[in-house]
């Protein structure tokens, strides 16, 4: 301690001084995460449901979609987002008559897109593995009653495969925490790229990076604690009481109705149905 | 009144169903019989359109449905004509019991929440599953899962229930409970078709029986003539090998 003070190799004070600087950037930061993470989601559940019920033509380019996503590298991906959505505007305005202000797309908009596909291709597998463990006699018992696949899959399905999928989704959105600092490519001033400027202004590039490490890692201890926290809620309970949910009211009304409904039935009985032995 | 026509399944070159002919009147408990393998779950399976057949065609009051047609509307409107009872009971897991009688009433039928829990509840109290109302299949014996599921088909008011095995997968001292439910509702005059091994009690809850072996039916009469006087040999050995067995006759 007392020779980094004498040399003036590293200002600890430094690393604490900036860090309000940097938070400033924080909501871009979680913006720019949760934008894509719901994208990833939407997406993902698509090209999961696409596989799991083997749509014909579908499921191959979900199969070449995942294929390339995860084939090629992250800042790939937003470097084509950057160039290739404003080309593809271009394109349009030329070709169809539209009228887009190719100058004014904004670049958060680019980051978000190319991480959301990314994180799709990832989810999909996630969100996969967990829709095929729902036990195929529930979805067999859904169909029974009536339903369709959506609403199976919205009622049934989904709820019971999102307690298997969070865990894999959760350590995902926390990669995506992080990977949002490679947004700077799409010309995104988020947390990383604010830190990069400070540090440019004093050259105290390692202490900028050393609070933005506390920084990342405050977030995902938070993060981390909010998941534990709604996989405890979506845990079933371990024991309940009896008649929890039937109220004495509840249960004279049924027990009533129970005594009409049968009413109802021995009209219907014929008299010959009666039971031999 | 329903009746089947020339139903028929194959598993790749392995015919279950061969051309099966069924007429069921209101009211009717057909307990359906036979050896391993011959497709007497493929039949429910297929009246539900769980399973796809080749070929064949149902009439349910009047309205007549192709069985191998792949048609979407056609399937929803049927299944919604038939209930089903699994051999595994197949609740939903993070639903409770009330819940699970509820679901089919309020996603497919529409019915206002309040009216289903009230219609649920009298479902529940059918199969004396009212104080287990909030709790989870997990919480509840075989036994209490079965009669919840049968709770949650009979709230739809099929025209037609489907028993698969409904006791085949219970702890022999959870049979009884289950059978005792079956034979309530039927007889408050449930149309119903049944797959069961046990015997005696397809005997006393069954008003008609009918013994399928190589995807054909092979007697069809009351309890006592399929019982007691089977004109096949098929029927006659199989009836044989289960005496051997000696089952005890179960107790209500």
């Amino acid at each position: 301690m007392q020779l980094f003070a004498e040399t003036n190799l590293f200002d600890f004070g430094l690393v604490g001084r900036q860090l309000p600087e940097l938070l400033k950037y924080l909501p871009i930061t979680l913006e720019l995460a949760v934008l894509s993470m719901m994208i990833g989601l939407a997406v993902g559940l698509l090209l999961a449901v696409i596989r799991i019920k083997r749509i014909p033509v579908l499921r191959q380019i979900a199969a070449f979609y995942i294929s390339i996503i995860r084939g090629t590298p992250a800042i790939v991906q937003l470097y084509i987002a950057y160039f290739g959505i404003p080309m593809l505007l271009k394109y349009m305005n030329l070709h169809f008559g539209t009228d887009f202000d190719i100058s004014a797309f904004p670049g958060f908009a680019c980051a978000v897109f190319a991480m959301g596909f990314n994180e799709s291709a990832y989810n999909a597998e996630t969100i996969r593995a967990a829709l095929s463990s729902v036990d195929r006699g529930q979805i067999e018992a859904a169909s029974a009653v009536g339903m369709t696949y959506p609403q199976a899959l919205r009622r049934i399905i989904l709820p019971e495969a999102m307690t298997v999928a969070l865990p894999g989704l959760g350590n995902s959105f926390i990669g995506l925490i992080k990977g949002t600092s490679l947004a700077f490519t799409c010309a995104v001033v988020e947390m990383t790229a604010q830190g990069k400027i400070l540090g440019g202004r004093n050259y105290r590039y390692f202490e900028v990076y050393v609070s933005l490490a506390i920084i990342y890692w405050a977030v995902t201890i938070i993060v981390e604690r909010l998941l534990k926290f709604v996989e405890k809620r979506l845990e079933l309970p371990e024991q309940i009481d009896k008649n929890a949910e039937a109220s004495e009211e509840v249960k004279d009304k049924a027990k009533a109705y129970a005594r009409e409904a049968e009413t109802r039935y021995d009209t219907n009985k014929k008299p010959e149905k009666a039971f031999s032995q | 009144m329903i009746q089947i026509r020339n139903l028929k399944k194959r598993f790749r070159n392995n015919t279950v169903l061969d051309g099966i002919d069924l007429d069921i009147n209101e009211g009717d408990v057909v307990g359906i019989i036979g050896p391993s393998g011959t497709g007497k779950s493929t039949l429910l399976r297929c009246i539900n359109l769980l399973e796809t057949p080749e070929e064949g065609e149902i009439t349910v009051d009047g309205t007549a449905y192709s069985l191998s047609a792949h048609d979407r509307r056609q399937t929803l409107e049927l299944r919604r004509q038939t209930g089903m009872v699994f051999q595994r009971f197949n609740l939903f897991e993070r639903k409770t019991a009330l819940e699970n009688v509820m679901e089919g009433l309020v996603t497919v039928q529409k019915m206002p929440k309040e009216e289903a829990r009230m219609l649920a509840a009298g479902e529940l109290e059918r199969v004396g599953m009212t104080e287990w109302s909030g709790h989870y299949p997990k919480h509840l014996s075989g036994g209490q899962q079965q009669r919840v599921a049968i709770a949650r088909a009979l709230a739809m008011k099929p025209k037609l229930l489907l028993l698969d095995e409904p006791t085949s997968a219970l702890d022999p001292e959870l049979v009884g409970e289950v059978l005792e439910t079956i034979k309530d509702i039927a007889s408050q005059g449930f149309t119903m078709m049944l797959v069961s091994h046990e015997m005696n009690f397809v005997r006393k809850v069954a008003t008609r029986v009918i013994f399928l072996d190589g995807g054909k039916i092979v007697e069809d009469g009351t309890p006592r003539e399929v019982f007691d006087n089977p004109r096949s040999q098929r029927a006659k050995d199989f009836f044989a090998k289960m005496h051997l067995l000696k089952q005890p006759e179960y107790t209500i």
